[in-house]
Protein backbone atom coordinates (compact mmCIF):
# COMPACT_ATOMS: atom_id res chain seq x y z
CA UNK A 1 0.00 0.00 0.00
CA UNK A 2 2.32 2.30 1.32
CA UNK A 3 4.92 1.73 -1.83
CA UNK A 4 1.72 2.54 -4.17
CA UNK A 5 1.11 5.90 -2.78
CA UNK A 6 5.02 6.74 -2.82
CA UNK A 7 5.43 5.31 -6.44
CA UNK A 8 2.34 7.81 -7.15
CA UNK A 9 3.87 11.36 -5.44
CA UNK A 10 6.91 9.93 -7.42
CA UNK A 11 5.33 10.12 -10.17
CA UNK A 12 3.39 13.34 -10.01
CA UNK A 13 6.79 14.96 -8.61
CA UNK A 14 8.86 13.08 -11.64
CA UNK A 15 5.99 14.78 -14.03
CA UNK A 16 6.18 18.48 -12.42
CA UNK A 17 9.62 18.69 -12.94
CA UNK A 18 9.40 17.44 -16.43
CA UNK A 19 6.69 20.02 -16.83
CA UNK A 20 8.96 22.60 -15.28
CA UNK A 21 11.99 22.04 -17.07
CA UNK A 22 9.74 22.19 -20.72
CA UNK A 23 8.78 25.63 -19.32
CA UNK A 24 12.27 26.81 -18.90
CA UNK A 25 13.36 25.43 -22.21
CA UNK A 26 10.73 27.57 -23.77
CA UNK A 27 11.19 30.44 -22.00
CA UNK A 28 15.02 30.37 -22.65
CA UNK A 29 14.08 30.13 -26.34
CA UNK A 30 11.67 33.23 -26.02
CA UNK A 31 14.46 35.29 -24.58
CA UNK A 32 17.06 34.48 -27.34
CA UNK A 33 14.43 35.45 -29.55
CA UNK A 34 13.85 38.89 -28.10
CA UNK A 35 18.11 39.89 -27.75
CA UNK A 36 18.04 39.19 -31.41
CA UNK A 37 15.14 41.51 -32.05
CA UNK A 38 17.12 44.06 -29.77
CA UNK A 39 20.15 44.09 -31.66
CA UNK A 40 18.70 44.30 -35.05
CA UNK A 41 16.23 47.46 -33.93
CA UNK A 42 18.28 49.85 -31.93
CA UNK A 43 15.43 52.61 -31.94
CA UNK A 44 12.66 49.97 -30.96
CA UNK A 45 11.25 50.27 -27.46
CA UNK A 46 8.44 49.36 -25.68
CA UNK A 47 5.17 50.17 -26.94
CA UNK A 48 3.22 52.64 -24.81
CA UNK A 49 -0.79 53.61 -25.41
CA UNK A 50 -0.32 57.21 -25.77
CA UNK A 51 -2.80 59.47 -27.65
CA UNK A 52 -1.35 60.84 -30.81
CA UNK A 53 -3.06 64.28 -32.48
CA UNK A 54 -1.91 62.93 -36.13
CA UNK A 55 -2.95 59.31 -36.09
CA UNK A 56 -3.57 56.89 -33.26
CA UNK A 57 -1.70 53.60 -32.91
CA UNK A 58 -4.03 50.58 -34.23
CA UNK A 59 -5.10 48.49 -31.77
CA UNK A 60 -4.26 45.72 -34.56
CA UNK A 61 -0.78 46.75 -35.52
CA UNK A 62 0.46 46.35 -38.76
CA UNK A 63 2.78 44.08 -39.87
CA UNK A 64 5.20 42.40 -42.72
CA UNK A 65 6.30 39.26 -43.57
CA UNK A 66 8.77 38.13 -46.45
CA UNK A 67 9.75 35.21 -48.94
CA UNK A 68 12.44 34.88 -47.98
CA UNK A 69 12.15 34.74 -44.35
CA UNK A 70 13.48 38.37 -43.34
CA UNK A 71 14.22 39.07 -46.78
CA UNK A 72 15.25 43.34 -45.79
CA UNK A 73 17.27 41.41 -42.99
CA UNK A 74 19.17 39.11 -45.35
CA UNK A 75 19.92 41.91 -47.69
CA UNK A 76 21.29 44.00 -44.78
CA UNK A 77 23.53 41.58 -44.31
CA UNK A 78 24.22 40.71 -47.72
CA UNK A 79 23.18 37.49 -47.10
CA UNK A 80 20.21 36.92 -49.62
CA UNK A 81 21.04 34.24 -51.46
CA UNK A 82 18.02 34.37 -53.66
CA UNK A 83 15.50 37.06 -55.08
CA UNK A 84 12.08 38.34 -53.49
CA UNK A 85 9.31 35.96 -53.83
CA UNK A 86 6.44 37.37 -51.89
CA UNK A 87 5.53 39.59 -49.06
CA UNK A 88 2.06 39.96 -47.41
CA UNK A 89 1.37 42.80 -45.40
CA UNK A 90 -1.71 42.46 -42.72
CA UNK A 91 -2.95 43.50 -39.07
CA UNK A 92 -2.49 41.37 -36.28
CA UNK A 93 -5.67 41.59 -33.93
CA UNK A 94 -5.16 39.87 -30.80
CA UNK A 95 -7.14 37.31 -29.24
CA UNK A 96 -8.11 39.13 -25.87
CA UNK A 97 -10.04 36.42 -24.32
CA UNK A 98 -12.58 36.00 -27.25
CA UNK A 99 -14.16 33.17 -29.07
CA UNK A 100 -11.93 33.88 -32.73
CA UNK A 101 -13.50 31.22 -35.06
CA UNK A 102 -16.83 29.42 -34.48
CA UNK A 103 -20.65 29.91 -35.60
CA UNK A 104 -21.69 31.12 -32.82
CA UNK A 105 -22.79 35.23 -32.48
CA UNK A 106 -20.38 35.68 -29.98
CA UNK A 107 -17.37 34.81 -32.31
CA UNK A 108 -15.27 36.74 -34.45
CA UNK A 109 -14.80 35.39 -37.14
CA UNK A 110 -18.10 33.06 -37.70
CA UNK A 111 -17.80 30.41 -40.09
CA UNK A 112 -19.13 30.42 -43.48
CA UNK A 113 -18.62 34.44 -44.13
CA UNK A 114 -15.79 36.31 -45.51
CA UNK A 115 -12.47 37.76 -42.75
CA UNK A 116 -10.29 39.65 -44.06
CA UNK A 117 -7.50 37.27 -42.67
CA UNK A 118 -6.61 40.39 -39.81
CA UNK A 119 -8.14 43.76 -39.54
CA UNK A 120 -8.30 47.22 -40.69
CA UNK A 121 -7.48 46.91 -44.49
CA UNK A 122 -7.82 44.25 -46.52
CA UNK A 123 -4.90 41.90 -46.33
CA UNK A 124 -2.31 42.55 -49.15
CA UNK A 125 -0.24 39.54 -50.90
CA UNK A 126 2.17 40.34 -53.82
CA UNK A 127 3.89 38.17 -55.39
CA UNK A 128 7.30 39.25 -57.07
CA UNK A 129 7.10 36.71 -59.60
CA UNK A 130 4.45 33.82 -61.07
CA UNK A 131 3.51 31.31 -58.54
CA UNK A 132 1.48 28.26 -58.31
CA UNK A 133 -0.92 27.34 -55.90
CA UNK A 134 -2.57 23.82 -55.97
CA UNK A 135 -1.94 23.76 -59.42
CA UNK A 136 -3.43 27.54 -60.37
CA UNK A 137 -0.30 30.03 -61.98
CA UNK A 138 -1.43 33.02 -60.19
CA UNK A 139 0.98 35.94 -62.21
CA UNK A 140 3.19 38.59 -60.44
CA UNK A 141 1.56 41.36 -59.22
CA UNK A 142 -0.17 42.86 -55.85
CA UNK A 143 -3.47 40.82 -54.86
CA UNK A 144 -6.05 41.07 -51.83
CA UNK A 145 -6.19 37.72 -50.01
CA UNK A 146 -8.53 36.71 -47.53
CA UNK A 147 -10.26 33.55 -46.29
CA UNK A 148 -13.44 31.98 -45.60
CA UNK A 149 -12.98 29.94 -42.46
CA UNK A 150 -14.82 26.63 -41.86
CA UNK A 151 -14.47 24.06 -38.84
CA UNK A 152 -12.37 21.68 -40.92
CA UNK A 153 -10.92 23.99 -44.16
CA UNK A 154 -10.44 27.69 -44.81
CA UNK A 155 -11.84 28.53 -48.34
CA UNK A 156 -8.46 30.86 -49.44
CA UNK A 157 -9.53 33.45 -51.83
CA UNK A 158 -6.79 35.84 -53.90
CA UNK A 159 -8.77 38.82 -55.03
CA UNK A 160 -8.09 42.06 -57.18
CA UNK A 161 -9.88 44.91 -55.35
CA UNK A 162 -7.19 46.59 -53.85
CA UNK A 163 -6.23 48.96 -51.12
CA UNK A 164 -10.09 48.59 -49.63
CA UNK A 165 -11.04 48.54 -45.59
CA UNK A 166 -11.40 44.30 -44.91
CA UNK A 167 -15.03 44.77 -44.36
CA UNK A 168 -16.34 44.72 -48.23
CA UNK A 169 -14.94 41.92 -50.39
CA UNK A 170 -15.44 42.04 -53.68
CA UNK A 171 -16.52 38.55 -55.23
CA UNK A 172 -16.89 39.93 -58.54
CA UNK A 173 -13.17 40.66 -58.40
CA UNK A 174 -12.30 37.24 -57.16
CA UNK A 175 -9.29 35.68 -59.23
CA UNK A 176 -8.70 32.22 -57.52
CA UNK A 177 -10.04 30.09 -55.05
CA UNK A 178 -8.81 27.04 -53.16
CA UNK A 179 -9.47 24.72 -49.98
CA UNK A 180 -6.66 24.50 -47.38
CA UNK A 181 -7.69 21.98 -44.14
CA UNK A 182 -7.18 23.58 -40.68
CA UNK A 183 -5.11 21.90 -38.35
CA UNK A 184 -4.86 22.86 -34.30
CA UNK A 185 -2.40 25.06 -33.04
CA UNK A 186 -1.37 24.34 -29.44
CA UNK A 187 -0.79 26.20 -27.38
CA UNK A 188 -3.03 28.90 -28.52
CA UNK A 189 -2.23 32.07 -30.67
CA UNK A 190 -2.88 35.36 -29.09
CA UNK A 191 -1.78 37.67 -32.03
CA UNK A 192 -2.74 37.10 -35.88
CA UNK A 193 0.01 36.03 -37.32
CA UNK A 194 0.83 34.96 -40.86
CA UNK A 195 4.28 34.20 -42.04
CA UNK A 196 6.14 32.20 -44.55
CA UNK A 197 7.93 29.07 -44.00
CA UNK A 198 10.32 27.22 -46.77
CA UNK A 199 8.70 23.46 -48.47
CA UNK A 200 10.22 21.70 -50.67
CA UNK A 201 8.30 23.10 -53.78
CA UNK A 202 8.79 26.77 -52.72
CA UNK A 203 7.54 28.20 -49.57
CA UNK A 204 4.17 27.86 -46.84
CA UNK A 205 1.98 31.07 -46.35
CA UNK A 206 1.49 29.51 -42.55
CA UNK A 207 -2.09 31.78 -41.21
CA UNK A 208 -2.37 31.23 -37.03
CA UNK A 209 -4.37 32.68 -35.04
CA UNK A 210 -6.29 31.48 -31.55
CA UNK A 211 -6.01 27.49 -31.55
CA UNK A 212 -6.54 27.13 -35.47
CA UNK A 213 -4.01 26.90 -38.36
CA UNK A 214 -4.03 27.12 -41.93
CA UNK A 215 -1.12 25.84 -44.38
CA UNK A 216 -1.38 27.66 -48.21
CA UNK A 217 1.00 25.78 -50.37
CA UNK A 218 3.11 28.44 -52.90
CA UNK A 219 4.83 26.78 -55.46
CA UNK A 220 7.50 28.84 -57.57
CA UNK A 221 11.03 28.16 -59.89
CA UNK A 222 14.24 28.44 -57.71
CA UNK B 1 5.91 3.03 -14.28
CA UNK B 2 8.50 2.66 -17.89
CA UNK B 3 4.91 3.48 -19.57
CA UNK B 4 4.54 6.99 -17.68
CA UNK B 5 8.19 7.79 -18.22
CA UNK B 6 7.87 6.73 -22.06
CA UNK B 7 4.69 8.97 -22.26
CA UNK B 8 6.31 11.64 -20.30
CA UNK B 9 9.52 11.84 -22.02
CA UNK B 10 7.67 11.69 -25.55
CA UNK B 11 5.21 14.61 -24.21
CA UNK B 12 8.41 17.01 -22.99
CA UNK B 13 10.42 15.88 -26.42
CA UNK B 14 7.45 17.35 -27.98
CA UNK B 15 6.43 20.06 -26.08
CA UNK B 16 10.15 21.38 -26.63
CA UNK B 17 10.16 20.83 -30.34
CA UNK B 18 7.07 22.54 -31.07
CA UNK B 19 8.13 25.70 -28.98
CA UNK B 20 11.63 25.33 -30.73
CA UNK B 21 10.04 25.42 -34.45
CA UNK B 22 7.27 27.77 -33.83
CA UNK B 23 9.36 30.79 -34.73
CA UNK B 24 6.43 32.60 -35.12
CA UNK B 25 7.08 35.98 -34.90
CA UNK B 26 6.11 38.53 -31.85
CA UNK B 27 4.27 41.58 -32.61
CA UNK B 28 6.95 44.57 -33.19
CA UNK B 29 7.77 46.72 -30.39
CA UNK B 30 7.38 49.64 -32.93
CA UNK B 31 4.30 48.39 -35.00
CA UNK B 32 3.96 49.34 -38.57
CA UNK B 33 1.70 51.66 -40.08
CA UNK B 34 0.53 53.13 -43.61
CA UNK B 35 -1.10 56.19 -44.63
CA UNK B 36 -2.44 57.11 -47.90
CA UNK B 37 -3.00 60.12 -49.83
CA UNK B 38 -6.43 60.64 -50.20
CA UNK B 39 -6.46 60.26 -46.34
CA UNK B 40 -7.87 56.96 -45.78
CA UNK B 41 -8.35 55.43 -48.84
CA UNK B 42 -9.69 51.86 -48.16
CA UNK B 43 -12.54 53.21 -46.03
CA UNK B 44 -13.29 55.98 -48.35
CA UNK B 45 -13.29 53.18 -51.01
CA UNK B 46 -15.41 50.90 -49.65
CA UNK B 47 -17.91 53.87 -48.75
CA UNK B 48 -17.67 54.83 -51.93
CA UNK B 49 -16.95 58.62 -51.34
CA UNK B 50 -13.44 58.28 -52.55
CA UNK B 51 -13.36 61.41 -54.93
CA UNK B 52 -10.03 61.23 -56.13
CA UNK B 53 -7.91 58.59 -57.21
CA UNK B 54 -5.36 56.52 -54.82
CA UNK B 55 -2.25 58.81 -55.06
CA UNK B 56 0.47 58.04 -52.98
CA UNK B 57 1.05 55.27 -49.64
CA UNK B 58 3.86 55.01 -47.01
CA UNK B 59 4.77 51.91 -45.07
CA UNK B 60 6.48 53.07 -41.81
CA UNK B 61 7.39 51.86 -38.37
CA UNK B 62 6.15 53.54 -35.31
CA UNK B 63 9.31 53.94 -32.23
CA UNK B 64 8.17 55.96 -29.10
CA UNK B 65 9.85 58.46 -27.68
CA UNK B 66 9.76 57.19 -24.57
CA UNK B 67 11.25 59.64 -22.50
CA UNK B 68 14.31 60.25 -24.52
CA UNK B 69 15.46 63.15 -26.24
CA UNK B 70 15.04 61.78 -30.21
CA UNK B 71 16.88 64.38 -32.43
CA UNK B 72 20.31 65.60 -32.16
CA UNK B 73 20.61 62.46 -29.46
CA UNK B 74 18.63 58.57 -30.57
CA UNK B 75 18.71 59.65 -34.25
CA UNK B 76 22.33 61.63 -34.88
CA UNK B 77 22.04 65.24 -36.47
CA UNK B 78 23.54 64.71 -40.29
CA UNK B 79 22.95 61.02 -40.06
CA UNK B 80 20.57 59.08 -42.67
CA UNK B 81 17.90 57.44 -41.15
CA UNK B 82 15.19 54.90 -41.83
CA UNK B 83 12.87 57.50 -41.04
CA UNK B 84 11.18 55.10 -38.70
CA UNK B 85 12.22 51.26 -36.87
CA UNK B 86 12.36 47.89 -38.49
CA UNK B 87 12.76 48.22 -42.65
CA UNK B 88 13.34 51.30 -44.08
CA UNK B 89 10.10 53.08 -44.59
CA UNK B 90 8.41 52.62 -48.39
CA UNK B 91 6.94 55.41 -50.50
CA UNK B 92 4.52 54.19 -53.02
CA UNK B 93 3.17 56.39 -56.01
CA UNK B 94 0.60 55.16 -58.18
CA UNK B 95 0.56 57.91 -60.69
CA UNK B 96 3.63 60.23 -61.28
CA UNK B 97 4.25 62.79 -59.10
CA UNK B 98 6.63 66.22 -59.22
CA UNK B 99 8.61 67.30 -55.71
CA UNK B 100 10.25 70.45 -56.29
CA UNK B 101 11.85 70.02 -59.57
CA UNK B 102 12.00 66.50 -59.55
CA UNK B 103 9.94 64.07 -61.30
CA UNK B 104 9.24 60.99 -59.64
CA UNK B 105 7.67 58.04 -61.97
CA UNK B 106 4.79 56.23 -60.15
CA UNK B 107 6.30 53.46 -57.89
CA UNK B 108 8.24 51.50 -54.72
CA UNK B 109 10.89 53.66 -53.27
CA UNK B 110 12.69 53.64 -49.79
CA UNK B 111 12.58 57.44 -48.13
CA UNK B 112 15.31 57.87 -45.81
CA UNK B 113 16.00 60.96 -44.10
CA UNK B 114 18.85 62.86 -42.97
CA UNK B 115 17.79 64.65 -39.42
CA UNK B 116 19.10 68.39 -38.62
CA UNK B 117 18.38 70.94 -36.54
CA UNK B 118 16.94 73.43 -38.39
CA UNK B 119 16.64 71.41 -42.04
CA UNK B 120 15.80 67.44 -43.17
CA UNK B 121 16.99 66.26 -46.10
CA UNK B 122 14.70 63.80 -47.80
CA UNK B 123 15.73 61.03 -49.57
CA UNK B 124 14.09 58.92 -52.29
CA UNK B 125 15.82 55.80 -53.05
CA UNK B 126 14.95 52.85 -55.54
CA UNK B 127 16.47 49.95 -53.28
CA UNK B 128 13.37 48.98 -51.68
CA UNK B 129 12.51 46.23 -49.26
CA UNK B 130 15.25 46.01 -46.79
CA UNK B 131 15.80 46.83 -43.26
CA UNK B 132 17.33 49.87 -41.19
CA UNK B 133 20.11 52.01 -43.77
CA UNK B 134 23.19 49.59 -43.11
CA UNK B 135 23.16 49.18 -46.62
CA UNK B 136 22.21 52.41 -48.08
CA UNK B 137 23.67 52.84 -51.75
CA UNK B 138 23.93 56.54 -52.59
CA UNK B 139 24.03 55.38 -56.48
CA UNK B 140 20.36 54.59 -56.29
CA UNK B 141 18.76 58.08 -55.05
CA UNK B 142 16.45 59.38 -57.49
CA UNK B 143 16.36 62.58 -55.18
CA UNK B 144 17.44 64.48 -52.20
CA UNK B 145 15.54 67.76 -51.45
CA UNK B 146 16.12 69.73 -47.79
CA UNK B 147 13.12 71.03 -45.92
CA UNK B 148 13.05 72.95 -43.00
CA UNK B 149 12.18 71.64 -39.47
CA UNK B 150 9.32 73.20 -37.80
CA UNK B 151 9.48 72.84 -33.67
CA UNK B 152 6.22 71.85 -31.92
CA UNK B 153 5.30 72.81 -28.49
CA UNK B 154 3.37 69.30 -27.58
CA UNK B 155 6.15 66.24 -28.08
CA UNK B 156 4.46 63.46 -30.37
CA UNK B 157 5.13 60.34 -28.22
CA UNK B 158 4.98 57.84 -31.64
CA UNK B 159 7.10 58.51 -34.86
CA UNK B 160 4.08 59.40 -37.39
CA UNK B 161 4.05 59.81 -41.44
CA UNK B 162 1.00 60.97 -43.12
CA UNK B 163 -0.72 62.98 -46.14
CA UNK B 164 -2.18 66.69 -46.17
CA UNK B 165 -3.74 68.34 -48.79
CA UNK B 166 -2.53 71.06 -50.14
CA UNK B 167 -2.55 74.36 -52.33
CA UNK B 168 -0.24 72.59 -54.85
CA UNK B 169 -1.20 68.81 -54.17
CA UNK B 170 -0.50 67.21 -51.15
CA UNK B 171 2.18 67.32 -48.92
CA UNK B 172 3.69 64.48 -46.86
CA UNK B 173 3.90 65.27 -43.03
CA UNK B 174 6.71 63.76 -40.69
CA UNK B 175 6.41 64.36 -36.77
CA UNK B 176 8.29 62.88 -34.00
CA UNK B 177 8.86 64.80 -30.27
CA UNK B 178 8.91 68.20 -31.05
CA UNK B 179 9.88 68.43 -34.47
CA UNK B 180 7.65 68.48 -37.54
CA UNK B 181 8.74 68.52 -41.16
CA UNK B 182 6.78 68.97 -44.81
CA UNK B 183 7.56 67.48 -47.98
CA UNK B 184 5.59 69.31 -51.09
CA UNK B 185 4.37 66.97 -53.55
CA UNK B 186 2.32 68.33 -56.51
CA UNK B 187 0.84 66.39 -59.47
Amino acid sequence: MIFMYLQKKITRLFLLCCISIAFLFSCKYNIKQDNKAETLTKDSLPAKEKINPYITNDKSPLDISYYPQEYPVLRMNGTDSGKLVCRVIYSRPQKNGRIIFGNADKSLCIYGKEWRLGANEATEIEFFKQVNINGNNINKGRYVIYCIPYPDKWTIVINSNLYTWGLHMDPAKDIFKTDVPVTQQFPALEDFTMVFKPASYGADLLMAWDNVKTVLPISFSK
Amino acid sequence: MKRILFVTLSLIVSYTAVFCQNKIPQPDKSPMDMSYYPDNFPLLKIQEKAKEPLIARVVYSRPQKNGRVIFGNLIEYGKLWRSGANEATEIEFFQPVKIKNYKIKKGRYTLYTIPDSSRWTIVLNKETDIWGSFKYDKQKDIMRIDVPVEKQTDAIESFSMFFEKSAIGFSLQITWDDVKVSLPISL
